[in-house]
Formats: structure tokens, C-alpha cells, sequence
């Protein structure tokens, strides 16, 4: 009996071990790809997490959409319509004026179960997108549209009419369709009904149907919460991509992303994956000793800075929130800190943005300098006294800076900060909340009373009119939208930011979103720190996989990826 | 005995309501709507998109207006659409609840029978050597973090000597694992997780058998049953073991209770489909729905638990008796 239990138990374990050890050879039959981040289904009306655009990227494909260098590229769209090639006209004058956009979509553009797409479907994800029972988060891009019009004797082609001409009409990079022929039907039957589309959409009730997207892959098998499975679309459009499967792996422990790649239960590592210091820590590892594995950085649009309470009656002094730039060493914050990877911010725009400039009659840039830091507080009546502090009246030169308690970076460059200021003689404590609370309530309702770090995101040439202009500060009456949480008021920017929308000649924009960027580095309600870089970790074998830096992520180009 | 047993019944369902009114407000208490949550990841969100998708959501009616609300549609057997998830609650927690109760389960059944042997072995055998190395282990691995010893696990098996996977519940995007290979491709992504929970457990398993059995050792009636004659092995199960049962009993039904809240630390370290970072994901992102269902599950088995214990007293200690 022993006999026959050991037998067994040594064939369990040989089959364990043979499985163990039979790791895949990776090729472009199977690439598996760890993400750290939840996603959920894959309705591009209602999706908001950035996992989830990462995932739709390998299967649904929008008009244009925006390569690595930050340029316009075609998808669905034949061309891109511009006032030029006359494919965009204007209608009517003054307030009335509109904004006819001509759009055609590719004739081999076709859904996953071979039905074309065609400006129907276009049509029918702006009513969906409009209905008031659908929890779509944002209305941005769908209610400016006055109508659409299908052209009938070709449905591929069609015109969006917008009530209040903006310059920015032909990046409709987010503008994913909805198949109608799949769609219409559930829409139809639930649309009185609030929250009820979405819920009984085929995305949710069959998410491997083919006919739900329209990208180089289609979903072969999806489970929330552990990983998703996507297989090449045989009625793809364009190139055919060369990698067969892809496997996405959601690892939510990031420590653990490293071992699940050494282990070849992934192949790469996504940019929605490590955090910047284990991405830097496995980078010296993979220099060391060739793992076949190479840590990408790429420069991002990911914009770190602290937001200045400019109600606070000492920041609304300008030579305060002056000295307390030029009192930090953001080169040093860097270089000590992320051993120059990633890049100093002099101001909201990044180098990889049209709209950046350095020059210095635009920009004003707060070069480091103890000495200039201490004269200007001194001239600001704030005196070191003997504790190695400043005092004015009897009141201390002391500030709370916040930021999301449990982010390793975050709370390094605070320490970093902390120390710089306190050699100016400038008092400053650490008061970190969870990401829940710091952005649920005190961030939102701009309840910090003096500093608060974070960052935020944006695609090139965005305008930061939801940050910048006063209109967008936080209260009650606009129930709390707006991110100008620092309460930074300047009609003359509000102007220029309400100019910037309607502005269609590119060099004119320019020279306004210039005149912003003189404006904010001058009165600074804003100190900038860094721009963030992405971060990736790829097989060597991997070619043609590139990271943009921005909202529009890699998969968007996975067509191009191949293994060599 | 059936009498009582109706009692706690009708007892536990108040307990499970008025709980469920509690949970519902600390939950509407945390700073921030599901809007609110919205709002900071969109900045383009304007004000009439908060006016509506608080109406759409039922945010703009009074707390004990939704509470009546979502209690209603819970007892007529509809607990709602995860507002993250957009699909039914039950199908989301679905098979993450059955992950996690085999997860729970299969370290339980480890700890608890390993850990009582050795915990009653050592109790029999106190001051002496064996003993001392299995206290010192079991406080090793009572004071071990968890997330720690998971790492250390995945170290050994996955990249040291890659026997074992990384991490995952089953080997996704292979067609060709079916029947047999199937189910011994589970168990490999059970055995890090499952051996990494038992260790916690087992720590405290073999110290209260322990000091139970040393307690149970010492009393009169075990010099009287010696006195009598009684066999080593008849004083040993028939009397000792018995009698410290009951303080066993106490921590084994309490263990029992958290099989289905999920280990958050250790199914979100091996990747592990449970509902441990599920129901953390729910209350952070204000998924009332989600949370709620997984609240009144782990309350559900606590009270349940609790009568399991108190019967089983019962049962193992004559001189207990519910009327």
C-alpha cells in the first residue's frame, strides 16, 4: 500500500516539476504581459481606468490617434480632415457660427464578425453617449456636437457638425465607436432605465464576441480582476500584427511583478506596472547580469508639482512662494533621486509638447540659490532667529505639505524638500493622507491649507483651461469641479485660455499658450518639480514596442511589435 | 437544544440588520461619493455631469432612503451591479468567493491538523527539547509578515527552483489544459498561496494546542484517571484531549468564520482571483454594492460560527447545556 502511495506521489511530483520547468520559449505565438492596475469591462463609453484603455488599445481602434513622437495618425480614418484640405468648414457667423467636420472611414474597416464600420455606428455612440440614463463619467467629447450626418449612398462617410468651432475637432482620439448593429437593440430596451444599458451591454453579457471591436486583436476570454486574453481579428483593417495571443496578467503587488517576470510567468512588464524606483532597482540588476529583459524610460507628460493655498495669507505674499523655488535644487531632486531619468519641470508643458518652450523671455525660471532664497525672505520681513527659523511678528515660517501616504517617491522628494527649506529657514511638516481622502475631499474642495504634491496627465497641446482658470476654482456653487485647486485667479489668463479653444491658426496658439506659461512661472501659484517617465520592462526580443510618454498608450501601435 | 438554536437564529438576523445599517453609513460616512471619485480622475467632468450621475446613482437621496433601498432589493434576492464592474454582484464575487474558500479551507485543514498534533505532542512533552524548538518556530511564525514569507516562497519555488508558478489562480491562454491536467494545474497555483496562509495559522494552531493540552495535563482528574489505572493513550484522548478541546474549538470556529473574507495580503501577493482585494478595491472605491454583499458575508459567518461554537461545547463537555 505504501508502495503504491510513494509511486503516486513521486508521479505528482514529477508532473509538477515537468510542468515547472517546461517554460515557454517565448515567440510571437504567445506574449504575456503583467499589469499591476484593475481594469474592468470593456464598454469605451463607460470605461475610466487607465488598465482598461490599455487593454482596449490592442482591440478597438478610434478615427486618429496619436503616435510615439506625439503626431497625428490615421486609424479608422482615411485622412484627417483640417480647415486646409477643406474637409472642415465653417458655417454661419459670430455665435451662430458651426463647424461642419467631413470624417471617412477605411472600406476594408470592418468589426470583428466582418460587418463594416461606418458613420451609423458613429452616430449612434454620440446618442448613447447623450442619453441621461447612461453613467458615461464625461460629456467632453460628445456634447459639443450639434448633429452627425451619415452620408446614404456611402455610409462610410459622415460629417459632425459642432455647435462652438474648437481648433482641437480633428483629435478625436477618444472617440471610439459602438457597433451599432450589436448595440442598438440593448440600447433600445434599456434606455429608460438608469444605469440599465450598460449593465446588460453585450460588453458586459458577451465580451468575446468578435463584432464588439474593431482592432488588430479581439477578446478571446476575459475575467475581471485576473487577466484577459486577446487573439488576432481576422477582419483587421491594417497591418496584421505578428504576435498571435496576448495574454495580460493583472499582478496587483507590484514587489512581485519582478518575480513573476524572472520566473516566465510573464514576458514584460507593462507601463502600467512597476513604480519608478523598482524600475530604476531593476534596471541596475538587468545591466548586471543579462537577464534578456530591457527597462525602458521614456520622458512622459506625467506633470509633478505642488499646488501653492494661495489663500493662505503668507503664500499670498509672491516673494515667499518665489524664495521657496529657488530654494529647492530640482536638478540634485533629480539626479539623487532618480539618477537623472527623470526631467526637471520649469512649468506645466514638457519638452515633448509643441507648446514647451525654455526661452527665457517667456518662461521665468527660479535658477537654485540659498543666498537669493534667504535675502528675498529677508526682505519679505521674515528674520532667522536662533532655532534656525524664520519669524515674522511672532509668527513662524512654517507650512504643511501633503501628499498620497504610502507612495515610496512621493514621500522621498518630501523629505528632499523638507531638508532644502529648512536650510532657508523655512519650517515645513509632512501631513500625508490616502490618495481616497487627499483627492476625494481636500484636494477637491481645495481644503489643504498650504502645499499639496501630485501629479497629473495630459496629452500634447491640451489646454489647462480645468486647472488654470478661475472659473475652475473648487467651490460649492460649480458642486466642486475644476482642478485650480491653488484658487489662482488672473482674468487676463482666463482671456487667453477662453482664446485658446477657438484659436484654429497653430502659431497664434502657440503665442497664447506662451503668454499662459509667462503668467504661471511669474506669479507661481504652482511650484513645478518633474516631469515623470514611463517606465516598461520588455524582452530583448521584442522589437517595435515604443512608449509614448502619453494618454495614448503603447498598445496602440501593437501592430508594430514583433518578436525576433 | 432546537429551541435555542431558533433563538440565536432570530437573534443573528436583527444582529445582521442593525450591522448592516451601520456598515451602510460608516460607508456613506468616508469622504467622498463614487462621483467625488470620479471627479478627481476627470478633470473635464462639469457640474451638470456631477447633477446627473448623482441622480443616476440615487447619491442625491438621504442616506436611510438608500439604505431602505438597497435593503429591499437585497431580500427579494437582487444585491445589485458592481458600479465599478458594471455586472452583477454575484457573478463578481462569485467564483472569487469559491478561490478564496478553497484557499481558506485547504490552510486551514494544513494548519489545523498539523498544528494541533504538534501543539498536543509538545504540550505532552513540556520543557523538553522538541518543545522548545516548537515554540520557537511557532513564534517565528506567528511574528513572520506575511507578505514577507509570501516573497520568500515565490523566491524558493518560482525562481530558485521554478517548480511552482509565481503567482495566478490557473494557466491562462492554454487551450489544451483540460480535465486531470486541469485540476493539477489549480493545485500547483494553490500550494505557495495556500502553504503561505498555513504557515500564519499554524503558529497559533500549535500554541493553543499547546498550552491547552499543559492546562488539561494539570488538572485533578488526570491523577485520578492515572490513579484508576487508565491507559497512557486513554488519558491522553478520553480525558486531556477532550477537555481541551473547548479553547480549541473557540479559535478553530473563529478561523472558520474568515473563509470566505479572503487573505488581501496573500492573495494579492501570489495574484490569487479571491475577494480579499476585491472587498478592499469595494470600499476604497466606494462599490457600495460589492462591499456591503462581502460585509454581511464575514458577519453572516461570524455569527454563525459563534453558534457552531457554542453547540459544540455542548457536545464535547457534557456539563454544557443550552435550554
Amino acid at each position: 500500500m505504501s508502495k503504491i502511495i510513494s509511486v503516486w506521489l513521486v508521479g505528482f511530483m514529477l508532473l509538477f516539476v515537468n510542468q515547472g520547468l517546461c517554460a515557454k520559449k517565448l515567440s510571437n505565438k504567445q506574449l504575456t504581459i503583467g499589469i499591476s492596475q484593475e481594469f474592468e469591462n470593456l464598454n469605451p463609453l463607460v470605461k475610466q481606468m487607465s488598465a482598461t484603455s490599455y487593454i482596449y488599445s490592442l482591440v478597438g481602434r478610434s478615427l486618429v490617434g496619436m503616435d510615439a513622437d506625439g503626431k497625428t495618425s490615421h486609424q479608422l480614418a482615411v485622412t484627417t480632415p483640417t480647415l486646409e484640405n477643406s474637409m472642415a468648414k465653417f458655417d454661419g457667423k459670430g455665435k451662430n457660427r458651426t463647424l461642419k467636420v467631413d470624417w471617412e472611414i477605411k472600406k476594408n474597416a470592418s468589426w470583428g464578425d466582418g460587418k463594416p464600420v461606418t458613420g451609423h455606428d458613429y452616430k449612434f455612440t454620440w446618442k448613447v453617449a447623450m442619453t441621461d440614463t447612461i453613467s458615461i463619467s464625461s460629456r467632453d467629447a460628445y456634447e459639443n456636437i450639434l448633429d452627425i450626418v451619415v452620408n446614404k449612398a456611402n455610409p462610410k462617410k459622415f460629417s459632425i457638425i459642432y455647435k462652438s468651432p474648437k481648433w482641437n475637432f480633428n483629435r478625436r482620439f477618444a472617440f471610439y465607436a459602438l457597433p451599432k448593429h450589436l448595440e442598438e437593440a440593448i440600447y433600445k430596451k434599456y434606455k429608460s432605465k438608469p444605469g440599465a444599458y450598460e449593465k446588460n451591454s453585450m460588453y458586459v453579457s458577451k465580451p468575446t464576441h468578435p463584432g464588439l471591436y474593431n482592432g488588430p486583436y479581439v477578446i478571446n476570454e476575459v475575467k475581471l480582476g485576473s487577466h484577459v486574453v486577446v487573439t488576432q481579428n481576422k477582419h483587421f483593417y491594417g497591418k496584421a500584427p505578428k504576435i498571435k495571443k496576448i495574454v495580460l496578467k493583472l499582478i496587483p503587488n507590484t514587489n512581485t511583478l519582478e518575480a513573476n517576470l524572472r520566473s516566465g510567468n510573464i514576458d514584460m512588464i507593462s507601463s502600467l506596472g512597476l513604480s519608478f524606483d523598482q524600475a530604476l532597482a531593476l534596471d541596475k540588476k538587468v545591466k548586471k547580469t543579462d537577464m534578456g529583459f530591457d527597462v525602458k524610460f521614456k520622458q512622459s507628460l506625467t506633470y509633478e508639482h505642488i499646488d501653492l493655498q494661495l489663500k493662505n495669507k503668507i503664500l499670498q505674499d509672491i516673494q515667499v512662494r518665489k524664495a521657496l523655488s529657488i530654494g529647492i535644487d530640482k536638478k540634485g531632486l533629480v539626479d539623487a533621486l532618480f539618477e537623472g531619468k527623470q526631467y526637471v519641470a520649469h512649468h506645466s508643458f514638457a519638452p515633448i509638447d509643441p507648446w514647451y518652450t525654455d526661452n527665457s523671455k517667456v518662461v521665468v525660471k527660479y535658477k537654485y540659490s540659498r543666498r537669493s532664497a534667504k535675502k528675498m525672505l529677508d526682505k519679505a520681513g521674515w528674520k532667522l532667529s536662533a532655532d534656525g527659523f524664520r519669524y515674522k511678528n511672532g509668527q513662524k515660517l512654517a507650512f504643511t505639505i501633503m501628499t498620497t501616504s504610502g507612495n515610496k517617491v512621493r514621500e522621498l522628494v518630501q523629505v528632499y524638500l523638507k531638508d532644502q527649506w529648512k536650510k532657508i529657514g523655512v519650517d515645513v511638516q509632512i501631513k500625508n493622507e490616502p490618495a481616497r481622502i487627499l483627492f476625494g475631499e481636500t484636494f477637491r474642495k481645495s481644503k489643504y491649507k498650504a502645499m499639496i504634491m501630485y501629479a497629473w496627465t495630459s496629452l500634447p497641446e491640451e489646454s489647462p483651461k480645468t486647472t488654470f482658470h478661475s472659473e475652475f476654482i473648487p467651490t460649492k456653487s460649480n458642486s466642486f469641479t475644476g482642478n485650480n485647486s491653488m484658487n489662482w485667479k488672473n482674468k487676463k489668463v482666463d482671456a487667453i485660455l477662453e482664446e485658446l479653444d477657438g484659436e484654429f491658426d497653430q502659431n497664434k496658439r502657440i503665442k497664447l499658450a506662451h503668454q499662459i506659461i509667462n503668467f504661471y512661472t511669474d506669479e507661481i501659484p504652482v511650484i513645478p518639480l518633474y516631469f515623470r517617465a514611463d517606465v516598461s520592462v520588455v524582452p530583448k526580443k521584442l522589437s517595435g514596442y515604443r512608449l509614448t510618454g502619453h494618454s495614448q498608450l503603447s498598445t496602440n501601435h501593437v501592430e508594430n511589435w514583433s518578436v525576433e | 437544544m432546537s429551541n435555542y438554536i431558533i433563538r440565536r437564529l432570530i437573534q443573528a438576523f436583527f444582529v445582521l440588520i442593525i450591522l448592516s445599517y451601520l456598515c451602510f453609513s460608516i460607508l456613506s460616512l468616508m469622504p467622498g461619493d463614487p462621483v467625488d471619485v470620479m471627479i478627481t480622475s476627470n478633470p473635464k467632468i462639469t457640474k451638470e455631469d456631477i447633477t446627473r450621475l448623482k441622480k443616476l446613482y440615487g447619491l442625491d437621496k438621504p442616506n436611510y432612503v438608500r439604505y431602505f433601498n438597497w435593503l429591499t432589493s437585497a431580500l427579494s434576492g437582487d444585491l445589485g451591479y458592481s458600479r465599478v464592474y458594471k455586472i452583477k454582484v454575484e457573478k463578481l464575487l462569485g467564483e472569487r468567493l469559491i478561490n478564496t474558500f478553497i484557499l481558506s479551507v485547504c490552510s486551514l485543514v494544513m494548519a489545523v491538523t498539523i498544528g494541533i498534533a504538534i501543539g498536543v505532542y509538545a504540550g505532552m512533552k513540556k520543557g523538553s527539547k522538541f518543545d522548545y524548538i516548537v515554540n520557537f518556530i511557532s513564534y517565528g511564525l506567528i511574528s513572520m509578515p506575511s507578505f514577507w514569507l509570501a516573497i520568500v516562497l515565490i523566491m524558493i519555488f518560482s525562481i530558485w527552483i521554478p517548480i511552482l508558478p509565481a503567482g495566478g489562480t490557473r494557466t491562462v491562454g492554454d487551450n489544451s489544459i483540460v480535465g486531470l491536467t486541469s485540476i493539477l494545474d489549480r493545485i500547483r497555483y494553490l500550494i505557495l498561496p495556500a502553504l503561505s496562509l498555513a504557515s500564519l495559522q499554524l503558529g497559533i494552531f500549535v500554541r493553543y494546542a499547546r498550552s491547552a493540552m499543559i492546562e488539561a495535563l494539570g488538572n485533578d482528574y488526570i491523577r485520578t484517571a492515572k490513579a484508576k489505572g487508565l491507559g497512557p493513550s486513554r488519558i491522553l484522548w478520553n480525558h486531556a484531549f477532550r477537555n481541551a478541546l473547548i479553547p480549541l474549538i473557540t479559535v478553530v470556529t473563529l478561523s472558520l468564520s474568515g473563509i470566505f473574507s479572503g487573505a488581501i495580503i496573500t492573495e494579492t501577493v501570489f495574484s490569487y482571483q479571491g475577494v480579499g482585494k476585491l472587498v478592499y478595491d469595494s470600499i476604497i472605491g466606494n462599490d457600495f454594492n460589492v462591499a456591503m454583499v462581502s460585509f454581511m458575508i464575514s458577519v453572516a459567518m461570524i455569527l454563525t460560527m459563534n453558534l457552531l461554537a457554542d453547540i459544540l461545547y455542548g457536545v464535547v463537555d457534557p456539563r454544557i447545556s443550552y435550554k
